[in-house]
This record gives C-alpha cells, structure tokens and sequence, in this order.
C-alpha cells in the first residue's frame, strides 16, 4: 500500500492497524504478556474447540491507560495525532510503548482479565473440554475491516485461518464480541471453504441456563448495555437476558427506547475512541447516564472495549457506586453462590 | 490532514455546544414518540416500507430511462423538462431560465442545498426567499441546515426572537411566544409569494409514467410558493424517481411516517402548467397557477453511483430523516457530522457525487459503525456497511 492512500485514514487508526500487521495484537504489546492471565489453568493447546481470548481483555490495561493518555492529549494543544505518530515510532524503534504506558498508569491487571478466567471457569462448570492458543493466538484483525484496510483484513484472516487449522481447531468459542463477529461473519467473506464453526460465550451459557443453579451473592438490580456487535451485528439479544433472568437475586432493569437492537453505543465503536478520544468519553457519559437512569446498581455489558467506555463514562457522570461487571463475572460469580 | 483537523475542531465545537444537546434532546424524544404513534396508528406502514425498497432497487438501475419517461409526459403536457449531468449543467439550465433582477421565492430542497442553488442565485443579482420556517431561519443566520427536515434544529427560540428583531426591524424580546414568531415569519413573507418572479421546489417522489411531482409539506408554504408565481422550476435529483403513480404513493406515505407523521397537513401533486379551457374550450395556461413549469432532472454522481454494489444503498434514502435522531454522534453534533447530507449517506454522497474525498473522509471516520440507523431506516439501509466499504474505497482507492 502507498502512504498517498493512506493519508485519509485518521493516524489513530493506522497505529492500530499496523500493530495487528507486525506484532499481532491491537497494541503491539508482547504475545507472553497477552497470554499471562491463563498461566495457571492448564488449558491444552491442541484441541478440536478452542477459547478466543481476543485482544480486547488480554491487552485492556494496556489499552485504558493508552487511551486516558490519549484523551489527555486531546484535550490539550498537542491534539492526539502527534502521541499517536510517536507511539507509531516507539514500535518501529523496538520500543512498547503500551507497556511504559501501562507501568505510568498501573492498575491490577488481574481485574482487566478476570473476565477470561471466569469464562473459562464457567464453560468448565457447564462440562465442556477446549483449549486456548496462549501466545500462539492470532489476531482476528477486526480493526483493519474497519479500518478499511480490507486487503490487510483478508491477508490477515486468511493467515489466522491457518494458524487455527494447523492446531487442529475446529470449533470456536468466543468472547469478545468484535472478534467472534470476525471470526464468524467476516472471514466466511474472504476465505474460500471456511469451517470452523463459531459461537459467542453467551450463547454457549444461554443453552444450559436452564439446567444451571445460579444464585448472586445478594439481591441487585442490574442493567443489561448491549455491545452493537454482539446486538445488532451478531444478534445476541435474547440470549444474555435470558442468562440473567435465570440468575436468583437479580431483577433485570431494561431500558425503554436504548436497549436490544436499539441501544446506545458506548461511544468506541469502530475505532471512534482512537480517532475522537473526548468525544468518544463525551458519548460514554451519555450512555452512562442512560444506565444509571433504570436505577440499577451494577451495569452489565460483555465488551472490553465497552467496560472500559462505561466505567469511564460512570465515574465522569458521577455516579461512581455503580459497578460495571461483565456477563462471565456474573455468572462464575452466581455459581459460587 | 489538515482538513480533518479543520473538521475535527468544528465537531469539537458542536460537542461542546449545549444548545445543540439541548434542541436534540427534546428532538429525540418528540420523534421516537411520534414515530411510534404514527406506526401503531397504521400499522400497515412496515410492510409498506418492504415493498418500497423492492421498488426503489428496481426503480434505481434505471432511473435514467424512468427521468426521460418522465420528460417525454412532462413535455406532453406543456411542461419543460431537461437532464442535467451535472451540477453545473443544473446550474446553467436554471441560469438561464432565471436571468438575473428576479425574486424568487423557495420551498426547501436538499438536492437544491447539494448544488448551493440559493448562493448561485444570489450571486446572479437575484432577491431569493427561502420560506420554510426552519430554513428561513438559518438562511437569515449565514448557518448551513442541519438536519435534512428540521434546518433549524439547533437553534433554540430565543435566538430566533433575536434574529428576527434584527431581519424584521420590529423588536422581539426573548421571551416571544413561538406563535408570535411563526406569525411574524408568515407576514414577512405573504406578499414575497404575491410578488415573486419565480418559485423554485423540490420534489419528494417523482412518478415516470405521469410525471407527477410529489411534495410532502405541512406549513403550506410549498403550496404558496409553487402555486402563486407565474413559474415554477424544480430541481429534482434523479434517485427520486420510480415508475408508476402507484408506486409514488407508497413512497411518499412510507417517507412522511418515518418523518414521524401519521398525516401531513399537505400533499402537493404537479405534473405540469396551470391551465383553463372554460372560455370556449380553448386550452390556455397560466390561470391560477404558474403558466411555466419546468422540471430539471439532476444526474450529477447518480448513475455511477447506482452501479456500485454495496455503496447504490444510499439512492435508496427517503430523506425520512429517522437515523439521525438514532446515531448517537448526530445528537451531539447535528449537521456539523455531514455535508449537505448528514451520516452514513451524507459520507457516500461526499464521496460519490460531489466526490470531495477528504470532506468524505472525514464523515466516514466520525461514524462508530454501531448500526443503530439501520435498525430505523425504512429501507434498511446499511449505515456500517457502507461506512466501511466507503473507508475501504478511500483507503485502498477501489
């Protein structure tokens, strides 16, 4: 690709890009790092269904650091271009940029992942055998589709296809909901004879919620953010209700006009949060509000991008005493109890 | 870049504008609740909206040879009718019918904002009115429309008594009743009507077999402004044409229950001059109405555009106006997310027929692909479908 091409695209966007084209993953963050949070539970490599871990959760504190750093510069003279070409420099110059970002802004990175354990613990509750990829894990390269950068997109998923079959995958479980779309919509579009067979996370659990005690800790009521991809794209609406309709101790708090196929995007859709970062926050907030309006005290959602949005979005509208927890924590969370 | 910077600014400052949030809010509420009103009162409309899109993905191929049908009708009857290319074969073709030293008074046309008709005519020495209240209003403020139906949507009433103490030269505090200021807007304008040289429309849904211009209003002022001067000119992009009289009725109902009306107050059909053959059955034109009527069919991108497999989409749009009080950037950015069309269509008409790339760009990278006007187009039109084949074109120049 020439650079006249590419000066259209918004420099945020092409950082993002070239991450997934050299290093495979959103950041350019190292693949051990990314991987880390599974260490410990023994999951095979090699195995007809596989866990995708994706990006957004095994790189989110990463990312929420970036992007506070990011919004910062915003606002200020510098405008976001400039840290965005800079970062663009770090990478080519062999340095992680997302990593010094992540040790200026550390927070724990176990709560920025737990969702994936708790997913794992959830489909292992539920009798099912898979593995994950670990560091071997390719990057679906959603953001380049949305990008635009639609011959990268297809160079890249037609990569990825293989490296999948070369473990002998035949079945995926997703969790994030850009990638399963990818996974399962996209790359049918560009890989002749496609056939692994995908499937959402939700929709694994909704199959057996019946079947599943499921008890919170307490009595809450909860509101339920449907990421558009999950929604509109994937059409997983009924499935995470149903989920929680099935938990004891939860009342399910819907709203109105913004919820199902019609609710709100949290403002970071499509890369948005990486070309417009105040105003992505700025639509963060007005989701936020729309949330807190149901009267509900923990938000639930199962996007990492979507987390980090309305986590920020609360606390900037003030309403920091509602949590924000996804559908996997909830229910590893309603087993134990 | 420094034209995305230029732009990224501006949408800043729109985000930052409380009084667009304000005005949108309200907009927002009023039109979910109006819609939903509107459908339930007739039901009907759904399914309708299906076979709309069947006869616009028929009637778009071929929109060309429906706008000559339509000319050779038009011409039958008396009528003038031309095929513009281009913009500026639009543009000469109403030059020349206008001339210069003329008043004209305007009813609000989307394709005519697309060409900057108002400017041109301006510019030729001509005294032109724009009579839609909302577009009245940002005509006398210098400020481009910002929304397809409501031009005005931004501005809140106060600034409007302003405004028109300074237009009127009659002084209207603040706190004037908004009846008080529609009066005052309708006598401005009575006699311009009275007056006028020319008046120029639109048209919503233009029906080939009997080249019958359909133009939905509920001010009436539409019906003054192409009913009371000796000539009416309209403007109309070709995408708005389909075959049959039959079929423009289910368009037109279709558009205004997505505008979020049950009924509007007028439906204006014009398929030529106006004549009388009263006195010894001698045909002649001009009684009551215009004596000249002539109709200028605008390709200008369209055509081309139709042959684009997944980016044709956007000749499907009503100008219902529905997905922007969905897209959740437009609520905090009004117009300013747009050109003279406004999202996902507004970005392919950047692109394909007034073809500025970078204004293109621009939109298409404001969109957050999250697909909430797709869920409300009555034709389902695809907003991250055509947003991400549009970045893919920009990006990959295919």
């Amino acid at each position: 690709m020439n650079s006249h091409t590419r000066d259209l695209i918004p420099p945020g966007l092409t950082y993002l890009a070239d991450n997934i084209i050299t290093r495979q993953n959103i950041l350019g963050a190292s693949a051990e790092a990314g991987s880390r949070w599974a260490k410990d539970l023994e999951l095979p490599k090699s195995a007809d269904t596989i866990f995708f871990a994706g990006c957004g959760y095994q790189y989110s504190s990463q990312l929420e650091s970036l992007m506070s750093l990011v919004r910062t510069m915003d606002k200020s003279v510098i405008g976001t271009e400039l840290p965005m070409r800079l970062a663009g420099l770090f990478r080519k110059l062999g340095v992680d940029p997302a990593g010094i970002y992540h040790r200026l802004f550390s927070r724990s990175r176990d709560a920025d992942t737990r969702p994936l354990r708790d997913a794992v613990t959830v489909l292992r509750r539920l009798g099912l055998e898979f593995g994950y990829l670990a560091e071997a894990e390719p990057c679906c390269g959603a953001s380049l589709y949305f990008t635009g950068l639609r011959q990268e997109f297809s160079r890249n998923a037609r990569q990825t296809y293989e490296t999948l079959k070369s473990f002998g995958v035949k079945r995926i479980i997703g969790i994030v909901p850009s990638c399963t779309y990818a996974l399962r919509d996209l790359f049918p579009q560009c890989i002749d004879g496609y056939d692994l067979e995908v499937r959402h996370f939700t929709e694994v659990v909704a199959e057996h919620s019946s079947s599943m005690e499921l008890k919170f800790p307490r009595d809450v009521r909860v509101a339920y953010h449907d990421p558009c991809q999950l929604g509109r794209f994937l059409g997983i609406i009924d499935e995470p209700r149903k989920v929680l309709k099935a938990i004891k101790g939860i009342t399910l708090m819907d709203t109105r006009w913004t919820s199902g196929q019609w609710a709100t995007c949290c403002g970071g859709g499509g890369g948005f949060e990486a070309v417009f970062p105040a105003l992505s926050q700025v639509l963060s907030v007005n989701r936020a509000r729309e949330l807190a309006e149901t009267g509900a005290e923990i938000v639930v959602t199962q996007c990492p991008g979507c987390i980090m949005q309305l986590e920020t979005g609360l606390k900037e509208a003030g309403f920091d005493g509602i949590e924000v927890l996804d559908l996997a924590q909830i229910v590893a969370m309603s087993l134990e109890g | 870049m420094s034209e995305f910077k230029a732009y990224k600014k501006k949408i800043m400052a729109a985000a930052n504008d409380d009084r667009i949030h304000t005005a949108l809010s309200r907009a927002i509420k009023s039109y979910r609740a109006n819609t939903d009103k509107a459908l339930k009162k007739f039901p009907h409309t759904v399914k309708m909206a299906e076979e709309v899109r069947q006869i616009k993905e028929k009637a778009i191929p071929q929109m060309e040879a429906l706008a000559k049908q339509a000319a050779e009708v038009i011409e039958e009857h008396n009528g003038k009718a031309y095929i513009a290319r281009t913009a500026e074969e639009a543009l000469t073709i109403i030059t020349d019918l206008v001339g210069s030293d003329r008043l004209i008074v305007k009813g609000k046309s989307m394709t005519g904002e697309e060409i900057h008709v108002r400017e041109h005519l301006e510019k030729l020495g001509n005294e032109v009115y724009e009579t839609d209240l909302g577009e009245f209003i940002i005509q006398k403020l210098g400020s481009p429309p910002m929304h397809i139906l409501s031009p005005a949507i931004h501005v809140p009433h106060e600034e409007v008594a302003r405004l028109f103490s300074q237009v009127m030269g009659k002084d209207f505090p603040p706190d004037t009743e908004i009846t008080t200021l529609v009066a005052a807007a309708r006598e401005f304008l009575r006699d311009k009507y009275f007056r006028a040289d020319i008046g120029m429309s639109g048209a919503n849904v233009v029906s080939a077999d009997t080249g019958t211009l359909f133009m939905i209003e509920n001010e009436g002022n539409v019906r003054l402004a192409t009913g009371a001067p000796p000539v009416h000119i309209a403007l109309v992009g070709m995408e708005k044409l389909v075959p049959t009289l039959g079929d423009a009725f289910k368009v037109a109902e279709v558009t205004w229950r997505y505008a979020n009306y049950d009924i509007p107050s007028y439906v204006s059909l014009v398929s030529g001059p106006s004549k009388t053959g009263d006195i010894e059955k001698v045909t002649t034109y001009g009684a009551h109405g215009p004596r000249d009527f002539h109709v200028i069919f605008m390709d200008a991108g369209r055509t081309e555009l139709a042959r684009h497999p997944v980016l044709r989409q956007a000749l499907y749009c009503l100008r219902c106006g529905g997905c922007l009080y969905e897209c959740p950037v437009f609520a905090m950015t009004a117009g300013h997310f747009g050109d003279s069309y406004f999202a996902s269509v507004g970005a392919v008409w950047a692109a394909m027929v007034t073809g500025d790339r970078e204004k293109a760009a621009a939109i298409a990278y404001t969109c957050l692909t999250c697909g909430r006007c797709k869920v409300r187009c009555p034709m389902q039109i695809d907003g991250p479908e055509m947003i991400t084949e549009l970045r893919k074109f920009l990006a990959e120049g295919e």
